[in-house]
């Protein structure tokens, strides 16, 4: 089943490798931007099946991001990009609930195996 | 530091004079033996992580590469305690490495930020992402290199964003980026030309205009006269990451009066189709395309052309190509017609080896009443003379070594030749080769041959159906998977390059740009055909074997197979280019043989070469200060015994029976419990140390190419000496036994919990396939021996901490074994069915390998 997967990060190197792994090993609808306010829209008006974002962003946290999203829809995962060594944000993390984080680097596999885990949830959350 | 401590608790006996000092400088090899390990494993994961199958960004490799930086430096600085600043000349190598390093992964110039306008005197690579990589470039080449450039000024990436800002028009452009589906070339070129039009009528911001006016001024003061300008586009990721090669727009021999509809053109072109559909091909759409211009005063060229350091096609090693042509420069890069072509071999001298005089017929010049160029017929006498004088192409084959050395790869250089005075460069860039797939074959018999000439552009072979070009309206048309046949190499058609299976053109060079984009899109392309355009018919399917210069009608399945088009490559991704090329300035290893007279400061090019030397004479200091110290005071013993290691000892304190004063002592004087715990498996009777491995000719072969790729490497001094730092409860074992380098660093005592055996090991002789499977195989068996194991390439990293003292010594016993084993392993490790194999029979003791797989 094809999915829609938004992605922010305000790194295009990311969104740039993200993207192109995602459209070459899924189905899904990949949508991405460096603007944390575009993908919080994106949530919504293109009914987004996972969320990926970065946990720094100068204009928006990953965080907040988080909160915002709880309380719109949540039944919708999200999935953390940590940098390497900050275990403590990660931890702040999914204490507000995050499906899941991923540090900084990651092999392709990593992400894939993420984002079919958070799928299956967010079946399991809708009662599919 | 830990190892102190110990000594602190141990209470080593106190030695007499010397003790201190050499205390100290122990202090400061261990430091940098540390120092030396954390480097390797950093670069050992950035080699990894460039193999392709990571996400990560430009922060990350700034942090690793910092830390590297960080390490090497202590090396440095610790090697230099430790002898008394002997090395010092290493600090100028490793700031000229790391300034290399820093300028690859530039973060924003803080003086810099802010600027919109800078003058050509000021500009190098610091200021990359203000300027782009064009500009940054010329800057080095002006300021850094002082080879013959035009003067002139820049207008910064942030005077774009002050003219879009002024516009009110980021947010739509910026949506505009992330819309764009290069799909449907109708509907793209539609809403292109409405965002290209809002830019050609943006208005200038006050303060821009007033500063062009001031370099503008300064300029004509310096020049003597007022300049007609040369407008360069210097896009933030073009050349550095991607070549855009001609994508963006030039303008030539521009007035003062229209330099800003002019500036504006060349903002504007970055919307074109054939940009779009480039950005989105290359996965760069989340890019800010913000736009930086180079203006620099016109050349007035009698003649002009481009210079690649090396054979774009990579037909010929060790050749610079130059196509030269009358006039200004568009007629060579833009394949209007066949250049003059002078091949130069690159040695130690520069010598021409071969020149094809073209016919010239045409040329442009910059009109001095009038914008833009004008295209005039060469007077016939000069039409079939050489464009270059002998003396010119020789300077400007010097140019082209200086710029490759200097930019540390093979270079794409544009350059022009005045009326008056030497060779100036243009432009310099990094140039995209194509390499022979095939060796030459004959024709296949089955397909009926279109035509049999040419040049090539870029190797490889593809089929479709072929689409005759001849306005650039036909490019809206342009069928997904067809053969592109045009009569020029007209820069307009990279905007199908994309899209297209094979290219074959009548008029035009492999160094066009056209060229260079069927390079870098992996297009298989044949040049100067001259008769495509005539023997080739829209919708004939046709097979194009650009290896061997050859056009058939028809799908030529034997040549075709195996030539499946491959989806882009995550490695090839700009972070991804970004990494390899910081990886240059880092990884390699150019000094190999200390013996050899190289091996000095001076020779050090990357960061592993001053790690390396760091490292080496590190311990011939440590070698020296035992052999320098008096008998009373012996620290320093050889051992005797009978196998090819060369191992000396050094004794802090209880290591060793202290009533020998010998110049050598036998091991059953050692009492370091570790040391004799390791001895013990290092000489276990089942353990072989006669002769080197036996191996088949494909491990032979390996192991001789990588010394051929190492040419200073010699087999000479194949055994060096192997150093143990040694006290009654402490060992610290460094070997380096031929290519492979393994240190045990080890304390064994009473108390577990001060207990622990730390391991490394790294390199080998044989390919890197070969070295990674011998790590691996240490690496299972170290597992299996209850070591915490990582091994990164052909890195092996293992630990084992807090056994009580009689299962660390029968560890230790184990892992000497295992190091003897390992010896030259990697030469026999030939996949992993045959690593699989050595794992289980050192696990059941057959340490003599009986049996083992041919």
């Amino acid at each position: 089943m094809a999915a829609t997967i938004v992605i922010v990060d305000d790194e295009p190197d990311i969104l740039d490798l993200l993207k192109l792994i995602l459209t070459e090993k899924t189905p899904h609808k990949i949508l991405t931007t460096t603007d944390p306010r575009q993908a919080l829209e994106w949530c919504q008006s293109q009914k987004a099946d996972v969320l990926i974002s970065d946990l720094r962003m100068p204009e928006l946290e990953g965080i907040e991001l988080l909160k915002i999203i709880q309380q719109i829809d949540p039944n919708l995962p999200i999935i953390l990009i940590t940098a390497y060594g900050t275990i403590e944000s990660a931890v702040e993390a999914m204490r507000h609930k995050a499906f899941d984080y991923i540090a900084k680097p990651f092999r392709k596999e990593q992400i894939l195996l993420t984002i079919d885990k958070a799928l299956k949830w967010r079946q399991e959350q809708l009662g599919g | 530091m830990k190892l102190l401590d110990f000594f602190k608790r141990k209470k080593v006996p106190p030695a007499k004079i010397g003790e201190e000092t050499f205390k100290r400088k122990y202090q400061s090899f261990k430091n940098l033996l540390d120092a030396n390990n954390a480097a390797l494993e950093v670069m050992a994961r950035l080699e990894t992580i460039a193999e392709g199958d990571f996400v990560f960004d430009l922060q990350y490799i700034r942090t690793k590469t910092g830390l590297i930086l960080e390490k090497c430096k202590e090396v440095i600085d610790e090697l230099n305690v430790l002898t008394g600043n002997r090395y010092a000349g290493l600090v100028p190598v490793f700031e000229a490495v790391k300034t290399q390093i820093q300028n690859e992964v530039a973060p924003r110039s803080p003086q810099a930020e802010g600027a919109w306008t800078i003058p050509l005197s000021q500009v190098d690579r610091r200021l990359l992402w203000e300027v782009g990589s064009k500009n940054a470039n010329l800057g080095e080449i002006r300021n850094r290199l002082h080879l013959p450039t035009p003067d002139g000024f820049v207008l910064t990436a942030e005077a774009y964003r002050q003219v879009l800002a002024e516009n009110n028009l980021r947010a739509d452009l910026a949506g505009f980026f992330q819309e764009a589906a290069p799909g449907n070339l109708d509907e793209l070129a539609e809403k292109s030309r409405a965002r290209r039009d809002l830019l050609l009528q943006a208005k200038i911001p006050a303060r821009l205009l007033e500063e062009v006016k001031q370099l503008y001024d300064e300029l004509s003061a310096t020049l003597g006269y007022q300049p007609r300008l040369a407008l360069r586009s210097s896009g933030l990721y073009e050349d550095q990451q991607f070549s855009f090669a001609g994508q963006f727009l030039t303008k030539l021999n521009v007035s003062l009066s229209q330099f800003f509809p002019s500036y504006l053109e060349v903002l504007a072109s970055q919307f074109s189709p054939a940009c779009l559909v480039y950005l989105a091909q290359k996965g760069l759409s989340h890019r800010e395309m913000a736009m930086s211009v180079g203006c620099l005063a016109m050349v007035p060229a009698r003649a002009s052309g481009v210079l690649f350091t090396e054979d774009p096609t990579g037909s010929q090693e060790g050749r610079m190509v130059i196509h030269a042509a009358w006039g200004l420069g568009p007629t060579v890069v833009e394949g209007a017609l066949n250049p003059d072509c002078y091949i130069l071999a690159k040695g130690r001298e520069i010598t021409l080896l071969e020149q094809r005089i073209s016919l010239k017929p045409v040329r442009l010049t910059a009109a001095a009443d009038a914008e833009g160029l004008h295209q005039e017929p060469v007077p016939d006498r000069e039409q079939k003379q050489p464009a270059l004088a002998r003396e010119e192409i020789l300077l400007l084959g010097r140019y082209g070594v200086q710029l490759e050395e200097y930019f540390g790869s093979p270079q794409d250089i544009e350059f022009a030749v005045p009326a008056k005075g030497q060779v100036v460069i243009l432009q310099s860039r990094p140039l995209i080769q194509s390499r022979p797939e095939a060796f030459p074959a004959p024709p296949v018999s089955d397909q009926p041959l279109l035509l049999d000439r040419g040049t090539v552009a870029c190797f490889g072979v593809a089929a479709g159906p072929a689409y005759v070009i001849t306005r650039d309206e036909d490019l809206v048309h342009f069928p997904e998977g067809a053969v592109l046949v045009a009569r020029h190499t007209s820069a307009h058609y990279g905007l199908v390059l994309p899209r297209a299976a094979a290219m074959v053109v009548d008029i035009g060079s492999a160094t066009s740009h056209l060229a260079i984009l069927a390079r870098e899109f992996k297009v298989p392309a044949l040049v100067d055909t001259e008769i495509a355009t005539q023997v080739i018919k829209t919708g004939q399917e046709i097979t194009v074997d650009a290896n061997n210069q050859r056009v058939y009608l028809g799908r030529a399945e034997a040549l075709l197979r195996g030539q499946a088009q491959k989806p882009p490559l995550l490695s090839e991704m700009p972070v991804y280019q970004t990494l390899r090329r910081v990886l240059r300035w880092i990884t390699p290893l150019n000094l190999t043989d200390p013996k050899l007279s190289d091996f000095n400061p001076e020779a050090c090019k990357t960061l592993h070469d001053i790690i390396r030397f760091g490292h080496q004479m590190a311990i011939a200091e440590m070698f020296s200060l035992g052999e320098k110290a008096d008998q009373e005071e012996a620290y320093m013993v050889r051992l005797k015994t009978p196998l090819p290691l060369n191992l000396y000892l050094i004794d802090l304190g209880g290591g060793i029976q202290r009533n020998r004063r010998e110049p050598y002592v036998t091991p059953d004087a050692i009492t370091s419990l570790p040391m004799r715990a390791l001895w013990k498996g290092i000489t276990h009777p089942k353990v072989s140390w006669a002769g080197p491995v036996a191996m088949n000719a494909k491990g032979l072969y390996s192991v001789f190419s990588r010394s051929l790729a190492a040419p200073s490497s010699q087999q000479s001094e194949f055994w060096l000496r192997t150093l143990a730092i040694v006290s009654k409860n402490y060992l610290n074992f460094s070997s380096r036994l031929g290519y492979h380098f393994a240190t045990v660093d080890a304390y064994v005592s009473e108390v577990r919990t001060d207990n622990y055996i730390s391991f490394r090991f790294k390199g080998g002789a044989a390919d890197e396939y070969r070295r990674a499977l011998r790590a691996r195989f240490l690496g299972q068996v170290l597992k299996e021996l209850d070591f915490e194991v990582e091994v990164t390439g052909d890195l092996v990293v293992a630990r084992l901490a807090r056994y009580p003292q009689q299962l660390m010594e029968e560890k230790l016993d184990l892992l000497g074994r295992l190091m003897a084993c390992a010896r030259q392993k990697d030469m026999v490790m030939s996949d992993e069915k045959v690593m699989e194999w050595y794992t289980r029979a050192f696990l059941e003791g057959n340490y003599g390998f009986e049996g083992e797989p041919r």
